[in-house]
């Protein structure tokens, strides 16, 4: 039945569609450069995408290597639970990151009920959206980022896009090299919803914050300038 | 989804009697147009970026074969299993033959328009299933047994006082407060987070099918649909063939103009992109996954001139500008897609013989057209509605004489200058001394909300015909008497002092015409004179 | 045709105007057509008044019976089309051959559909961007606080917006006092006003509310079947506004009187 109506609605579009050969077909699309994307609230990248970060609710750090992200990160726990307890995926860039240095050790792998706060490894940050984009897998479960109260995301600066369409170039390549993961996440904010009253709410289904640490050679004014570009 | 789109105007008339629901539906109606436009407005492109995902739409379904065959093919290779349903009973089938195999209880559910459209949730429990809306809006009227009210926000209609009486109702949680809208978010993710881990199924619709690689876009705020797709060991994927797009930058340009149109934020918080099952080193994700492509008709609109209604990306923008839709709220229109572009889907994906007030709902105003990011004509395409009805003739009797009658009549200027003559300065007659009509037999429509204004006297046409024949008969005058006429200087108009002091043009015959121009005569002027 | 702009013209030469009334000025409010050729006059233009016409066919096409509206476009095409310019008191009925007529017509009178629809103009949209009417040109008016209300059709086939304001500021010295939600439709919509009543009702009661917000104690508009609408709703609720064409004001036409209210003794 099924096979049927798959074959009747593939001869109802042929019906209803110009029959072309495929490279016209691809001819004929209108290039993907030809949709333009929001402009930047600055023109340094790290400023544009701190700021969008900051207007999309999240909450940023800036840190100049990895002693000082785990350092960060060991407050940033500390201050919301008193404890050094976050869970990370399998990832080899957190793997190798000096823990001992600031005295925590992530659990690796996916998140259980009652653990608070996870911790991801984005693939990109986009500025355009200012959102971080997570590849699923071992690396990520997607639970990760869904399940924990805090969500906390390290953004390498070399790992930055301004565009989109940059990120799809550079998740292409990835694509090539290692096959199709089976998602991506593009998170740019703490879960919200407007769905009473059109009022936003914080905290829907998935993280109620959202916190973004920014490591690498950033320039020493970008969070200052961004905060006041986003008025925070 | 019981179908009452043929009570349209019963409908309107119960959601305008009821003040409290019109008030808030007018705020929403001041307000979000306001959001959407300061999106746009710090966006900058809204015109360049609508034709770009116009063009990319239009191309999309001018290939859909081809681009289905390859997202097709695509989805297969990632390790889905696709299916294809002509109508809605067979997407309904489909999902429960895959729920059954699976000894399926719990289902949780994504939002998605398309699953109203073909009623699942009603088959599914009917089956024995229990399935859990798990979006707040859609959770909100699954519990109050309300079906959406708008695309986007399905529950706008409440009030938070209402949700609160709701959870207080059906959610056994003892003493508690609930006064802020923050309290009801934090009620409904602590019960819905229960079921989101038992679900066996999760079941969510799609935003855009991405051909190249058979990736699904999932857009949300909440983050439900995303738990959705990740949690249950079965994830369907209920959506329709137009939503095909080529490539992955497609997706992402679409949803510029998507996030800022519906909501009016520059960006949703959650934007993913699902291809499959769990890969084999994957610790989380489905084990089984399923896409469930439905037709319902629209490979017949693709077909039809109203193939730009396809184009639409559910962005519901259209509804959040459309005054009618303001005024009546979603559930007049009597099915499950509301507003002007429902007032189009209704018919087409239903009958129009069920709806024909729906196109009729509109006044041209054009505020749709405008904003829809995907350039959908809407007024167009309801007028072409409403052309279909008159030559289907489904629209009044009454309505339809009328008109031809006035168009015959127009095509006959004479008559229709002396017709008009004597029937205005009648009606002018009977009105003049209150200048209006409180009731008038023809216009019952008109006069049971407003007074109808009587017109102000002779005919505009009779008036300056007779001022050209005198001007006539004092030029031939002037020529006896060898006198010249006096030629007007374009240049250098009268004042009004001056003109107040010439010769009033023939009026009501009592006084200067009231609304004339004031003595001053209107002049044939010829370059030769 | 080449649209000569003012400069180039001289007394001369001044621009040639076919004026198309319009159905409802010429039946229910003349003093807008009288007007509406006064301020051409007093740009300089030789205004014209076809005879012939009638209606231009928007009723029947609006509720898609086009088959009825193509007669009435193809003689309106005829009558004007012979015309410099043709200027109509209406957003509507100009949107109607600019922006309509070219897609209801085919073949031959699609081309002649749009070599009037390039020669046709709003009223406004005429006097302030092509005769280019200036304060100079005419006496001065003062008119009391006015509000304006942006008919649909004009805004959006038309972007008629700043035109009237522009007028309104340059020859009367008045600024608008701008309603709330001035872009949302009044209910009129040609039959819908009739067809739908309680939902129109509705519309024109919100668009009277937001003019009456503004204090201003004249509501103005480029449209008559918007202000009979609004006019009518204002005198059932005993509003206190008046409700006006906008050619009259700029003609300082203030004491004949206003839409829907009886004549003065
Ligand atoms: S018709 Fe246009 S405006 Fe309306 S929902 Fe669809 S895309 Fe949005």
């Amino acid at each position: 039945m099924n096979n049927s109506a798959r074959s009747e609605i593939f001869a109802r579009l042929r019906h209803a569609c110009q029959s072309a050969e495929a490279e016209n077909i691809q001819r004929a699309l209108p290039p993907t450069d030809s949709a333009p994307g929001a402009p930047l609230p600055s023109d340094d990248l790290a400023t544009a995408f701190l700021t969008n970060v900051l207007k999309n609710q999240g909450t940023v750090e800036c840190v100049a290597n990895r002693s000082a992200a785990v350092k960060a990160l060991a407050d940033y726990v500390y201050r919301h639970f008193r404890s050094h307890r976050l869970v990370a995926g399998n990832d080899a860039n957190l793997a190798a990151m000096p823990w001992r240095e600031a005295g925590v050790l992530p659990r690796f792998g996916a998140i259980e009920p009652g653990e608070p706060v996870a911790l991801s490894y984005a693939l990109l940050g986009i500025a355009e959206t200012g959102a971080t984009a997570l590849q699923t897998g071992k690396a990520n479960p997607a639970v990760n980022n869904f399940l924990s109260e805090h969500h906390l995301v390290l953004v390498d600066s070399s790992r930055l896009v301004a565009t989109m369409e940059q990120a799809w170039a550079r998740i292409r390549q990835e694509m090539n090299k290692s096959g199709r993961p089976r998602g991506y996440n593009f998170i740019a904010g703490p879960s919200s919803t407007g769905d009473i009253e059109g009022q936003l709410v914080y905290g829907a289904h998935g993280p109620r914050n959202w916190h973004v640490i920014l490591m690498g050679d950033i320039a020493a004014t970008a969070l200052e300038d961004a905060r006041a570009l986003a008025g925070k | 989804m019981k179908q009452t789109s043929d009570t349209f105007l019963e409908n309107a008339s119960a959601a305008l009697a009821d003040s409290g629901k019109s008030q808030r539906r007018d705020l929403l109606a001041l307000f979000s147009p306001l959001m959407r436009d300061a999106a746009m407005g710090s966006f900058g492109q809204f015109e360049e970026l609508r034709d770009h995902v116009r063009q990319v739409r239009q191309h999309s379904l001018d290939h859909l074969d081809h681009y289905l065959a390859q997202f097709e093919q695509q989805a297969a290779e990632n390790g889905n299993r696709v299916h294809f349903a002509s109508d809605g009973d067979a997407m309904n089938s489909i999902v429960l033959d895959i729920c059954q195999e699976h000894r399926a209880q719990r289902i949780a559910k994504g939002k998605s328009m398309v699953t109203e459209e073909t009623g699942l949730n009603d088959y599914l429990q009917r089956a024995g299933l229990s399935v859990m809306e798990t979006d707040l809006g859609e959770y909100i009227i699954q519990q109050a047994g309300e079906t959406p009210s708008h695309i986007v926000g399905p529950a706008l209609h409440k009030s938070a006082a209402e949700v609160r009486e709701l959870f207080l109702s059906r959610h056994d949680l003892g003493e508690r407060d609930l006064g802020e809208i923050a309290d009801l978010v934090g009620e409904a993710r602590l019960v819905l987070r229960e079921h989101f881990l038992k679900a066996e199924v999760g079941i969510i619709g799609s935003n855009a099918l991405v051909a190249e690689n058979g990736y699904s876009m999932l857009v949300t705020n909440e983050g439900n649909g995303d738990l959705c797709a990740n949690l249950p060991k079965v994830l369907i994927i209920c959506t329709t063939l137009d939503r095909i797009l080529p490539r992955l930058e497609d997706a992402t340009a679409m949803l510029r103009l998507l996030v800022r149109s519906a909501t009016g934020q520059p960006q949703t918080c959650y934007t993913s992109f699902y291809s499959g099952p769990r890969r084999e080193l994957d610790t989380d994700g489905p084990l089984e996954t399923h896409i469930v492509l439905l037709d319902n008709r629209r490979s017949e609109i693709l077909a039809s001139d109203y193939r730009e209604m396809l184009q639409c990306i559910r962005c519901g923008a259209c509804l959040n500008h459309c005054p009618i839709y303001a005024g009546v709220g979603g559930h007049a229109y009597g099915w499950v897609y509301p507003g002007p572009m429902g007032s189009i889907l209704t018919p087409l994906l239903t009958s129009l013989e069920q709806s024909t007030d729906l196109p009729n709902a509109c006044t041209s105003c054009g505020r749709c057209g405008e904003v829809c990011p995907a350039g959908i004509p809407l007024p167009d395409l309801l007028r072409d509605l409403r052309h279909e009805e008159s030559e289907r003739k489904l629209s009044p009797t009454r309505w339809r004489w009328g008109l031809k009658m006035h168009a015959w009549l127009a095509r006959q200027p004479r008559l229709y200058h002396a017709l008009t003559a004597v029937g205005i300065f009648g009606m002018h007659l009977l009105g003049r001394r209150r200048g209006r009509f409180a009731s008038l037999p023809m216009a019952a429509g008109w006069t049971s909300q407003r007074d109808f204004p009587a017109p102000q006297g002779k005919t505009f046409m009779q008036q300056y015909s007779a001022l050209q024949r005198q001007q006539q008969a004092a030029a031939d005058a002037g020529k006896r008497g060898g006198r010249s006429t006096r030629r007007p200087d374009p240049r250098r108009p009268g004042t009004r002092r001056q003109d107040a002091t010439r010769k009033a043009p023939a009026g009501t015959g009592k006084r200067a015409h009231p609304g004339g121009p004031r003595g001053k005569k209107p002049r044939r002027r010829t370059g030769d004179e | 045709m080449s649209n000569p702009s003012k400069e180039q013209t001289s007394q001369r030469d001044p621009l040639r105007v076919s004026l198309f009334v319009t159905c409802l000025a010429d039946l229910f409010r003349p003093s807008v057509a009288f007007a509406s050729i006064r301020l051409l006059e007093q740009a300089g233009c030789v205004v014209e008044v076809p005879g012939q016409q009638t209606c231009c066919g928007q009723p029947a096409y609006n509720t898609g019976d086009y088959a009825t509206s193509v007669p009435l476009a193809r003689q309106l095409i005829a009558q004007f089309e012979s015309a410099d310019y043709v200027v109509a008191p209406s957003g509507s009925c100009a949107g109607m051959i600019c922006h309509h007529y070219p897609t209801l017509l085919e073949g031959e009178w699609r081309e002649r559909a749009r070599r009037l629809a390039a020669k046709t103009f709003e009223l406004t949209t005429f006097l302030n961007d092509i005769a280019r009417l200036k304060r100079g040109d005419r006496p001065a008016v003062k008119l009391p606080a006015v509000t304006y209300h942006d008919s649909c059709a004009g805004l959006r086939e038309l972007g008629i917006k700043q035109q009237p304001r522009a007028l309104l500021r340059e020859l009367c010295d008045t600024e608008v006092k701008e309603l709330r939600q001035t872009e949302v439709c009044c209910g009129f919509g040609g039959t819908f006003c009739a067809k739908m009543p309680e939902i129109s009702g509705k519309m024109v009661g919100d668009k009277l509310a937001n003019a009456l917000a503004t204090e201003a104690s004249i509501l103005a508009g480029g449209d008559l079947g918007c202000l009979l609408n609004i006019a009518g709703r204002a005198s059932r609720s005993g509003a206190a506004i008046e409700v006006r064409h906008i050619a009259e004001l700029l003609c300082g036409d203030l004491d004949s009187p206003a839409i829907g209210e009886p004549e003065r003794q």
